[in-house]
């Protein structure tokens, strides 16, 4: 069993370094004491559900079993808990009302398009990533983000943007949206048990994403203070 | 397949146009801020001189004010009652002759011109401490305790320091001393003291007044923070504001109370010239 799992981790190692990778900001928000902020507490969340997930796909991957189904769940989790975290962080009271309901909205319209890709649903062997969600969170998240931006300006109170920590986790998410918001489309055609076509190089930029979202992640926790957070 | 070529080549080009807008905008926020944080700061540079410059104005205006009450109380009244007391003298050596009852009222009165002649003395004094300008704080701040001994059951001593003191600029000596009248003032006023204890430090930087007393003692905060009560205190600090200086106040192991007023020897008020006003009135950034 452990010489499969180590057959596949050399088989895909850049697509198994993303599973590894997710421990490093994960370990150092508990080492800094982050999780005090509802932000970061809900960063952490996702963190260990996203580490649960990828291991689960990472066995599945590794038993020749589609394991699209948990990505396409993973969408759901990332966007709501990821979103979540400017529920704290936005202080327009509008901002804040607004998060919910577009996150409900998006759960609902991510079960349509997973119901939409997948019309034998009870076949999981033939799951599919979705069509237009990814492209949807990817945007609503660029919007979020660049809004925070905009806030983070007009209100002038942080002196220093390279030591704030939520500065260095939102050009992570930049950067990562980014990215994602072009290729994802492909992914639904791209990424299946038979696939119609093959993307090549662009399926591993996604994993250097990864890589780099967590990397910025870690910055930002890094800088975090605890004490810093409590005197503020 | 070279649709599919085509695709990939056009996915890459779109990822890497949206990385490079992510990181655009990820340096313009890191940048922009920063300039204006750099702006902000000057602004409110301008502002704190701008508003130092008003305060400056202002005790400029008290104390030219006082000036000329001094001047009025000393030239006009000072003279019409030093009139009034030779006249009553001359009427007070032609009563004399006639009835012993008149004479008595005489007296009376030119005791009671005599005493207004020194009130009126005391209050140009106080006013205008001629002193200061004439002989230095030291000097100024022992005439001053004098007088406040003579009238008190009170002991206040005054420590000049170890080397005399040389004269500074006259706004820096206006300062310590109206500071020093103000913190005396309040001993005296609110803690029930029977003895102040004031000294002048000095060294390359900084000239130090300590006012201690045995009294009852003080809370800043809720001092400053009550309506009226902590106007003497706000009037000290904006005295300080002008010549860059500070005030500390802390509990003396007796129960009582000290402050520690620090001037700098050479202000930047006195060697800067200040900001000139500001002709337009900035919209306060939300913090």
């Amino acid at each position: 069993m452990l010489d499969q799992y180590l057959f596949y981790f050399r088989h895909d190692i850049l697509a198994n370094i993303t599973v590894i990778v997710t421990l490093l900001p994960l370990i150092l928000i508990m080492y800094r004491k982050a999780y005090v902020d509802p932000s970061f507490r809900l960063l952490l969340i996702f963190l260990i559900l996203r580490f649960i997930i990828d291991l689960m796909m990472f066995h599945f991957a590794t038993y020749r079993m589609n394991n699209l189904m948990l990505y396409n769940l993973s969408i759901i989790v990332r966007y709501a808990l990821l979103s979540g975290m400017f529920y704290f962080k936005f202080e327009s009271s509008t901002l804040q009302k607004l998060i919910i309901p577009v996150t409900v909205t998006f759960i609902i319209f991510t079960l349509w398009d997973v119901w939409n890709c997948n019309p034998a649903f009870n076949n999981f062997n033939e799951h599919r990533i979705v069509k237009y969600a990814v492209t949807v969170e990817a945007l609503l998240m660029i919007f979020w983000t660049l809004t925070y931006f905009y806030e983070l300006i007009r209100s002038l109170k942080i002196p220093s943007l390279f030591t704030f920590p939520f500065f260095w986790i939102c050009s992570g998410l930049l950067v990562y949206y980014s990215g994602l918001s072009f290729v994802s489309p492909a992914l639904h055609y791209a990424v299946r048990w038979e696939s119609m076509f093959e993307i090549g190089f662009l399926d591993r930029i996604l994993y250097i994403f990864d890589i780099v979202i967590m990397l910025l992640f870690s910055l930002g926790i890094w800088v975090f203070s605890a004490r810093y957070y409590a005197r503020h | 397949m070279q649709d599919i070529e085509q695709m990939k080549w056009a996915l890459l080009i779109g990822t890497l146009a949206m990385l490079m807008m992510a990181f655009f905008v990820i340096s313009f926020v890191l940048f922009y801020q920063k300039r204006r944080f750099a702006e902000e700061k000057k602004l409110s540079e301008i502002e704190k001189n701008h508003s130092r410059l008003l305060l400056d104005t202002a005790l400029n205006s008290e104390e030219t004010e006082r000036r000329r009450i001094a001047q009025d109380l000393h030239d006009d009244i000072g003279t019409m009652l030093s009139l009034t007391k030779l006249s009553l003298n001359q009427l007070g050596k032609s009563i004399g002759e006639n009835g012993e009852k008149d004479e008595q009222i005489m007296k009376k009165t030119q005791s009671l011109v005599e005493e207004t002649i020194l009130h009126v003395r005391r209050i140009t004094r106080e006013l205008v401490p001629t002193t200061l300008e004439r002989f230095g704080l030291t000097e100024a701040i022992d005439e001053f305790i004098h007088k406040l001994e003579e009238g008190n059951n009170l002991t206040i001593t005054f420590q000049p320091g170890s080397e005399e003191l040389p004269r500074q600029g006259q706004k820096i000596e206006l300062t310590i001393y109206r500071i020093m009248q103000e913190l005396v003032n309040n001993a005296i006023k609110h803690a029930n003291c029977t003895k102040i204890d004031i000294s002048l430090e000095m060294n390359e930087e900084f000239i130090g007044l300590r006012v201690s007393d045995n009294g009852i003692g003080f809370d800043v905060e809720a001092v400053k923070e009550g309506h009226l009560a902590g106007l003497g205190l706000l009037g000290i600090e904006s005295r300080l504001a002008i010549v860059n200086g500070t005030v500390q106040y802390s509990k003396t192991g007796n129960g009582g109370s000290t402050a520690l007023t620090l001037v700098p020897v050479r202000s930047e008020a006195q060697d800067s010239k200040p900001e000139p006003l500001h002709p337009f009135r900035r919209e306060r950034v939300n913090l």
